[in-house]
């Protein structure tokens, strides 16, 4: 079992504070979600974990199975087992989806354990056929001209292949219609088991009747501001994060909300 | 005009050893009164004039050893020529090529053999013997190269692949020529690499003329990857007649000081060519390129790619020059040149040029001199790949446009291989 820590997380991004002390505790076997509106710090959270550069740490940690791993580069913490699903994944022309998540499964592999070409493109036809994606997206460019659906699917794809310790999913919802969102949770859940954990960064509720969640966080004003099973999620879809927030007594301005 | 052989004794005894026809050796001699004349070639941001790439050395017949090619590898095909230096070490054509009267063969025999075709064609056309210093030096010093004919509808679906090695084992002059002539409505296929074997500092001066004739398409690649201590010139051009077409790939993987002087003249109506570029310079390495298409006929097409990438403290300029001459009615010159770099201490130059005599034209241009982006090399390091690594795919992509236009499925995994040797022994400097 594996334990992913935020403590007192402060993150800024162009010298203005985004997340203001976040605390959460995740092991792997588990699910959490993190719930908020827009502009609360959700984004922030999954980049700064994952080491985005743009993203400042002025306070706090994030440790890994009880080490801190933000002074590790961004590629190091991926090898030691996170994985973020992209919102905006990078297109990269030239290279094929293949050839890139053969690599990126081998960089994690110790060089004598590397995948053969024959067991890589096996494991990654069968991956394929669960996400409904074509063999031709295997040779297409990574992510060039991918549909917003074909790119969701894609970084779901690659979490499956590289099979991390614990995968953060940036609003791996937005943008999918129902049936892309069916494919898509049909992935995650078949990733989950004693070996993974995930933490799902979502606006809407809509993605966890298909993933449920073990633990639901709410956060807003950059800070967890409370916690609970999936029927949090339920209540917010039915009284929006507005209703949540008086009652907590915060002064906190939402993003969405008319003037 | 009557030229005395006997005062110049090294041409002489070179002539009367190779047996050379009495017309080329007195264009040697004219080329190398004129060459004292002439100026060198002047090139936009490239500075070339003080590099040893002037040719200097007396002509001499020189002879190979055979065991220098086994360190070499290269592909057998059917259709190859390997030369060594001056000599010429294999050459297989394949029958369906003989049979349809195509004409392949080493410069010797083209002169004995088929005197007239290179009499008319030979610096006449294409590049013109006394344009600069640095042609008709060319003309002067010449002692290898290959002459390619097709005969007009002949299609030829397979490629020609000629490997073109410089002996810098000694301190030797490579002065090569290549006069490739594609007859009225036929295709050809040509590949060419050049490559150093040993290390001594060399010139090279390397011409290749491409003779389109009506209607025909050809479609030539190159991968260049002469040695660090070899200076050359290296002039590739094409002319271009009535909807003939050229598409140009090239691969610039030298290690050493070059200037790449590669022109198109779009002289028929209709004509076309594509001009792809990509280039890497390493080390202390310095690259001019300086591509130009001259749109001459009618709704004549010329576009220029050009992709670089540039570390440690090298420097690689892109000049791209597209010309409208006046008459030129529905022409279009097209360019994009972009320069990726990965170190501080590199200077890169890309230079958009623009010379448009005609109103009724279309043309357009795009350069840029950026790094490596961010947000790529982030996505690539979130799944676990080491940033230099992360590096080397961003760059091989960006080349891609170019890479993917090389006929050999062969030759483009070699081309990527050498691409990220030098890229990683680029890194190393970081």
């Amino acid at each position: 079992m594996s334990k992913l820590e935020v403590k007192d997380l402060h993150v800024s991004i162009d010298g203005k504070k985004i997340l203001k002390g976040v605390n959460l505790t995740m092991n792997t076997g588990e699910i959490h979600a993190i719930m908020g509106p827009n502009g609360t710090g959700k984004s922030t959270l999954s980049q700064a974990i994952m080491g985005h550069p743009a993203y400042k740490v002025t306070q706090g940690e994030v440790l890994l199975n009880g080490e801190n791993i933000l002074d590790l580069p961004v590629d190091e913490r991926a090898r030691a087992g996170l994985f973020l699903a992209m919102q905006y994944p990078a297109e990269i022309p030239g290279i094929t989806n293949a050839e890139f998540i053969r690599g990126a499964v081998n960089a994690r592999l110790p060089e004598d354990k590397s995948l053969s070409i024959r067991k890589f493109l096996k494991k990654l036809d069968k991956t394929m056929q669960v996400l409904d994606m074509t063999e031709e997206m295997a040779d297409r460019y990574l992510n060039e001209g991918f549909s917003g659906g074909e790119k969701k699917r894609n970084e779901i794809l690659q979490l499956m292949m590289i099979e991390p310790k614990f995968a953060i999913l940036d609003e791996i919802d937005s943008g999918l219609d129902i049936d892309a969102l069916k494919v898509v949770s049909r992935g995650v859940n078949q990733m989950r088991g004693p070996e993974f954990g995930s933490l799902i960064i979502t606006h809407y509720q809509r993605l966890l009747n298909y993933i449920v969640p073990d633990v639901v966080h709410v956060m807003m004003g950059g800070k967890i501001v409370k916690q609970g099973g999936p029927e949090l999620a339920k209540r917010l879809e039915d009284e929006g994060y507005t209703g949540l927030r008086d009652e907590l007594g915060l002064d906190i301005k939402l993003v969405d909300e008319e003037a | 005009m009557t030229i005395d052989v006997k005062k110049y004794p090294a041409i002489a005894e070179y002539a009367k050893e190779t047996a050379e026809p009495a017309w080329f050796t007195e264009l040697r001699i004219q080329s190398l009164e004129k060459a004292a004349e002439l100026e060198l070639p002047s090139f936009e941001k490239i500075r070339y004039q003080r590099w040893p790439i002037q040719l200097q050395q007396p002509l001499e017949k020189r002879n190979v050893q055979k065991e220098l090619l086994e360190e070499n590898d290269f592909e057998q095909t059917e259709n190859m020529v390997v030369q060594v230096g001056q000599a010429t070490l294999e050459l297989k054509l394949s029958q369906e090529m003989r049979d349809q009267g195509v004409i392949i063969c080493d410069w010797q025999t083209a002169l004995h053999e088929h005197g007239e075709l290179v009499q008319k064609y030979f610096m006449q056309k294409a590049v013109k013997f006394d344009e600069d210093r640095l042609t008709a030096q060319h003309v002067a010093y010449m002692t290898s190269g290959l002459f390619i004919y097709i005969p007009k509808n002949v299609i030829l679906k397979d490629v020609f692949t000629s490997y073109f090695i410089q002996d810098a084992t000694t301190k030797a002059d490579y002065v090569h020529h290549v006069m490739l002539i594609v007859g009225e409505n036929s295709e050809f296929s040509y590949l060419e690499n050049l490559k150093t074997i040993g290390t001594e500092a060399t010139t090279a001066n390397i011409i290749v003329e491409v003779i389109a004739q009506e209607n025909s398409h050809v479609k030539f690649a190159s991968v260049d990857r002469l040695g660090v201590k070899t200076t050359t010139y290296l002039n590739r051009r094409g002319y271009l007649e009535k909807d003939a077409r050229i598409n140009w790939s090239m691969g610039m993987m030298n290690d050493g000081k070059i200037v790449g002087d590669f022109d198109s003249d779009l002289v028929g109506d209709g004509a076309h060519s594509e001009v792809k570029i990509v280039a890497i310079s390493t080390g202390k390495q310095v690259q001019g390129i300086d591509t130009r298409v001259t749109n001459r006929g009618k709704h004549t097409i010329g576009h220029i790619l050009q992709h670089g990438v540039i570390l440690s403290r090298s420097t690689l300029t892109f000049n791209g020059i597209g010309h409208i001459i006046k008459g030129a009615k529905g022409a279009d010159a097209q360019q994009e040149s972009r320069v990726l770099m990965l170190s501080n201490k590199a200077k890169g130059d890309a230079n958009p040029i623009l010379l448009i005599d005609d109103n009724d034209v279309t043309a357009g241009h795009a350069a840029s001199i950026g790094r490596v982006n961010q947000e790529q090399l982030y996505y690539l390091m979130s799944r676990g790949l080491p940033k230099k690594m992360a590096e080397r795919l961003v760059i091989i992509g960006f080349l891609g446009p170019v890479l993917a236009t090389i006929p050999s499925k062969a030759i483009r995994e070699q081309l990527k291989l050498t691409i990220e040797r030098k890229l990683i022994d680029g890194q190393k400097d970081e």
